[in-house]
């Protein structure tokens, strides 16, 4: 009984010990690449998106246009990817397309499925989808708080390939 | 008293349940991730997922970066599958200790796997209740394993322990950041920046985030986030003391409903660890007592028949609402489920009603 304690209080103590290292660690790795996973961490939400005396939020669309030059369909991603949990839309956006240029190659594998993904969401044939980042700005007005204008961040377009031309590799 | 002692006295003697406790603790929380907080959103979901290409699997650091891309969907159901086998022997206490830990496993197996596609939701306690709860010896009562000879009915305190500085660390891990980002500048209302993203953005619209979003007092929105940042960090400390720490939960229980209420939040996989804090034995012993004055019953197999007539007046509710919930009739524009909104609703009630007898 009493090694069994003393098992027990060296398991508190590595506890202990382990649980603000592995804080650390989330800390760093998380600054240079992303959020470990398993982690003993509840989200922050650290953000204030505050600017001057208003508010500043973000808000991503995605556009799927069709080759006959039709006005464009505009959709949120949690519409676009219905099947995702929205809980998780955004850090999808974030993580695959409101990335650095550099970190925006689609495989023609993706843009076959991101096709069908368009086709599915939209019942168009669709050609194009735009990725729009824009910026929207709030301040306070005597009766609530007020979006004052919106600016576009970012706007790239991902030419999707059709299921059934699987030579158009652009 | 010597610090060593302290120290001991914290790990061991913080906490007191009965095995009888405990195994009603085991059954209602078994049942709990088996129609609640299974990850993922079945079948449909995993097939969505082992249809991506390789191109969106985007594990966290860790573990899951072992692999390429998304599992197939055979994968995934058999990770599903044992996942159930294990939980229906955690609930029906079955090599108890074996099968919970088996049971947290599958959960981050699972979980895993989901989060690889570029965002990591916390929901790690929904697996660290069963695995820490596997030493407490939670199937010494109303199971299988009691039932077999030479089971051992000794049952140990120290997870509860454990569990609590789980979540008092973790909870302190959601306010530090805050105060580094800035919640507590007088010139910035953080939590009115986050009604407003998860309002537009998100469009979690439901419940009072209409009304909260034109609700437009500095002083109150100010107050809020410095509410929040103290009770966040302030879990950690009331770790040290069990009553301080069910005064936490408590006021968890609020906070929770609160950001349910206005940014559309429930976090129901916390509730799961809350739980394990209620007071078991009292749950256990009104439940004996209200069985034996409905049957007139008083003998010794009426505490294992009042058990397992509350677990299944439990599983039963938990079905229906389970059914409820799936066919969206309500809050249908909401990511808000109707379980979820059911589950705050009723902690809220449990919180004030145990307020309530405490001040009486």
């Amino acid at each position: 009984m009493e090694m069994k304690s003393k098992t027990i209080r060296a398991i508190f103590i590595t506890v202990m010990i382990w649980l603000p290292v592995q804080y650390g660690i989330v800390g760093i790795v998380g600054y240079y690449q992303s959020e470990p996973w398993p982690a003993f961490v509840f989200p922050g939400f650290k953000s204030v998106y505050v600017y001057n005396e208003g508010f500043e939020i973000e808000q991503a669309y995605i556009e799927v246009w069709t080759e006959q030059g039709e006005p464009p369909v505009r959709l949120l991603p949690q519409e676009f990817f219905p099947e995702l949990p929205l809980s998780q839309v955004p850090g999808f956006m974030r993580t695959h397309f409101l990335t650095d240029e550099t970190n925006r190659q689609f495989s023609n594998q993706a843009k076959r499925w991101l096709y069908q993904q368009a086709v599915q969401v939209t019942e168009l044939d669709a050609a194009l989808l735009d990725i729009v980042l824009e910026v929207n700005y709030y301040s306070h007005h005597p009766h609530g708080l007020e979006r004052d204008s919106v600016t576009e961040k970012m706007r790239y377009t991902i030419k999707l390939i059709d299921q059934n031309e699987p030579q158009r590799t652009i | 008293m010597s610090l060593s002692e302290r120290f001991n006295r914290w790990i061991f003697e913080s906490w007191s349940v009965s095995a009888e406790g405990l195994g009603l603790l085991r059954i209602i929380s078994a049942l709990f991730i088996l129609f609640f907080l299974i990850p993922g959103y079945g079948t449909s979901h995993f097939n969505f997922l082992a249809d991506l290409p390789p191109d969106f699997y985007a594990p966290p650091p860790g573990p899951m970066m072992l692999f390429e891309s998304f599992p197939s969907a055979a994968i995934f159901q058999w990770v599903h599958t044992i996942l159930l086998f294990s939980l229906f022997a955690m609930l029906l206490g079955y090599r108890t200790k074996l099968t919970s830990i088996l049971t947290g496993v599958s959960i981050l197996i699972l979980q895993g796997i989901i989060f690889s596609v570029g965002k990591v939701n916390h929901e790690i306690l929904v697996a660290v209740v069963p695995v820490v709860m596997a030493f407490s010896n939670w199937g010494a009562a109303f199971s299988i394993d009691s039932v077999r000879r030479g089971h051992n009915r000794q049952t140990e305190n120290w997870p509860l322990t454990l569990l609590a500085l789980f979540i008092g660390f973790m909870m302190f891990t959601a306010g530090f950041p805050k105060i580094l980002g800035g919640w507590l500048d007088p010139t910035t209302q953080a939590t009115q920046g986050h009604l407003l993203n998860q309002f537009f953005v998100r469009e979690r619209q439901a419940m009072l985030a209409e009304f909260m979003v034109q609700f437009d007092s500095v002083l109150f929105w100010e107050l809020l986030d410095w509410i929040t940042v103290l009770f966040e960090i302030g879990f950690l400390a009331a770790v040290f003391s069990p009553k301080w720490f069910r005064r936490f939960v408590a006021f968890a229980v609020l906070f929770h409903f609160s950001t349910m209420m206005t940014l559309n939040i429930a976090f129901l996989p916390n509730f799961l660890a809350y739980a394990v804090f209620l007071n078991w034995d009292g749950i256990y012993q009104s439940n004996l007592r209200l069985y034996r004055r409905l049957t007139g019953k008083r003998g010794e197999r009426s505490k294992k028949r009042s058990a397992l007539l509350l677990s299944a007046v439990v599983g039963l509710l938990f079905f229906l609402l389970n059914r409820l919930s799936s066919m969206d009739l309500v809050l249908r524009e909401s990511d808000l489920t109707l379980h979820e909104v059911v589950f705050l609703f009723f902690a809220l009630f449990v919180v004030m009603w145990i307020g309530i007898k405490k001040c009486a």
